[in-house]
């Protein structure tokens, strides 16, 4: 679509939270809903008009390519989250994970591309896709990431951990590629990738600053290629990463990936982040929505204080901004209704907009 | 000294490689075990907890040095079990139940085991039963929980809880940590202390017990 369509709803005032799971835990049967498409969709368009978004968002359920992934080696739904690669792989298993054709898909994945479907055709709404990026998903396939990209970046080539850190990046690509070639068949106009661990947690700023291109190789030039696919099937890139940031990846996201919105998480200062950030991408986020479930850490004044604050700074420097969360807004058992109220302070702070 | 100071500069340096060697090294040449824990390993781990601290390191300069150590320690384990020696300290640590980010929780054992503490790691979901038995069985001076998610977070008060009814809690200090938690969200469950890195974790288990 033409990037004017969400500059316009950020002109237009529009405020809106990552909050489709909130809306789905007030079902009968949450953990039914995520995995029915039908049902997952009337959630997905609730979320959407409850916040009077034309952004009909799904659930930021990560952990859906690796179970679609592992599912080619026979790895069961429930053994995914915890399975790791511990060694290098071989050539027919390498084979067998970048194929261009989806393999069994789970429960999860087939709900989220039905919503998709149903929504694409709904009277005011964007149907939007959600996959986890390519470097993040390659965290989750190795018990220890952060050692294994360490040591990339310090040029130990040779070690199994980096030949495995490699691997798992190539089908991690793939895998990711798939989902989203599907997602956009589906009816995805536009698709958030969220690439939480491209951080400092997972990527030293003191290697990048010793020059060494792991931040590129293994964030950028995927989500580059990523991009590239978005484009070629007319889906614009929303791009989330709420890890700890420096400002030259942030000025990479903005600037070389040139998502539509690009939203981050509440380490970083939206107002200051602008000068990075071209006029044409719209900042989105970014409250401490994941401490919402705290009243003395997060009391509501707080969360009325924070966000009268952000929207005053994003006004003073003119940014496109929609104001939100900084990552999904989780349902919390014990606290539900203390993040809920608290969304609802935070999208007070703003005049109602038209959507 | 200097097979002492290539040992210090190697776990500054992330490098397991050089760390093995000078361990060796040092060993074949008559250095004693634990005079290299104390003198050259703890306080090598202990600069890297202050870069880390005034951010100079990062995490995977964390476990850089966290597996250099290791690979020294790889050596020295053996001999300091054959002479009937023990690291003063034993921690245990978990990721809570229902919780299967185990990343964060890595990173504070590397730190732990890299500051001269023995650690047991349970895991990831790990139920207030596991911790128990646990205590129990292994009887730690510390228990660190860690949890990822808000929705996990209620398990560190049900584990907290099940110490208490095993009588075990006052024998054990419980430190707790996930991207969620807090210092309050510690006070409100009953755990002795907080932290919100792995450096900080560190000198944490160092304060309780000092005040024990």
């Amino acid at each position: 679509m033409d990037r004017r369509f969400y500059l316009d709803l950020a002109a237009r005032g529009l405020s809106m939270p990552v909050g489709t799971d909130l809306v789905m835990h007030e079902e009968s049967d949450p953990e039914q809903v995520r995995n029915d498409g039908a049902a997952l969709g009337r959630v997905v368009e609730r979320a959407a008009r409850r916040w009077g978004t034309p952004l009909a968002i799904p659930l930021m359920d990560l952990r859906l390519e690796k179970i679609d992934l592992l599912s080619l080696l026979g790895v069961s739904a429930a053994g995914a989250e915890t399975y790791h690669f511990t060694q290098p792989l071989d050539d027919a298993v390498l084979e067998t994970l970048c194929g261009e054709q989806n393999g069994p898909r789970c429960p999860g994945t087939r709900a989220r591309d039905t919503a998709l479907d149903l929504n694409r055709s709904k009277d005011g709404l964007v149907p939007v896709g959600m996959a986890i990026g390519p470097f993040s998903l390659t965290t989750r396939l190795m018990a220890d990431p952060i050692t294994a990209a360490a040591m990339a970046g310090s040029g130990m080539d040779d070690a199994p951990e980096v030949k495995l850190l490699w691997q798992c990046l190539h089908i991690s690509e793939a895998a990711v590629l798939r989902s989203v070639r599907s997602q956009i068949s589906h009816g995805a106009r536009a698709i958030m990738i969220c690439e939480p661990t491209a951080c400092t947690a997972f990527i030293s700023p003191r290697q990048l600053r010793a020059g060494a291109n792991l931040f590129e190789r293994m964030v950028m030039e995927p989500n580059l290629r990523l991009k590239a696919a978005l484009e070629e099937g007319g889906c614009d890139l929303i791009f989330h990463d709420c890890g700890e940031l420096i400002d030259p990846m942030v000025e990479a996201f903005a600037n070389r990936l040139h998502p539509v919105i690009l939203s981050l998480g509440s380490s970083r200062r939206l107002w200051d982040d602008a000068r990075l950030v071209p006029r044409d991408v719209v900042l989105y986020g970014n409250l401490p929505t994941k401490l919402f479930y705290s009243d003395s850490v997060m009391p509501v004044e707080e969360v009325v204080r924070r966000t009268e604050e952000l929207v005053a700074g994003m006004r003073q420097c003119g940014h496109p901004h929609i104001l939100g969360s900084e990552c999904d807004v989780l349902f919390a058992p014990q606290a539900a209704d203390a993040i809920r109220m608290k969304v609802d302070a935070m999208l007070s702070c703003v005049p109602a907009h038209s959507a | 000294m200097s097979l002492r100071s290539d040992l210090y500069d190697a776990i500054l340096n992330g490098d397991a490689k050089k760390a093995h060697a000078a361990t060796e090294a040092a060993l074949a040449a008559g250095d004693v075990p634990m005079e290299l824990i104390q003198e050259s390993m703890v306080p090598a781990m202990d600069e890297v907890g202050r870069l880390f601290e005034c951010e100079e390191y990062f995490v995977p300069e964390l476990l850089l040095s966290g597996r250099a150590m290791k690979s020294a320690m790889e050596l020295l384990k053996p001999l300091l079990t054959a002479a009937g020696q023990k690291m003063a300290v034993r921690v245990i640590i978990g990721t809570v139940k229902g919780d299967l980010h185990d990343i964060g929780k890595n990173i504070v054992a590397s730190m732990l085991e890299g500051s001269g503490f023995e650690v047991i790691d349970l895991g990831a979901d790990v139920s207030p039963e596991m911790f128990v038995a646990a205590v129990e069985e292994r009887k730690p001076h510390v228990v660190c929980m860690s949890a990822l998610l808000t929705v996990t977070m209620p398990a560190m008060k049900l584990t907290i809880d099940a110490l208490k009814t095993a009588g075990l809690r006052t024998q054990v200090k419980v430190l707790i940590g996930g991207a969620p938690v807090t210092s309050q969200y510690a006070k409100e469950i009953g755990a002795d202390g907080y932290s919100e890195n792995a450096s900080g974790a560190v000198g944490m288990v160092k304060q309780l017990l000092a005040a024990a």
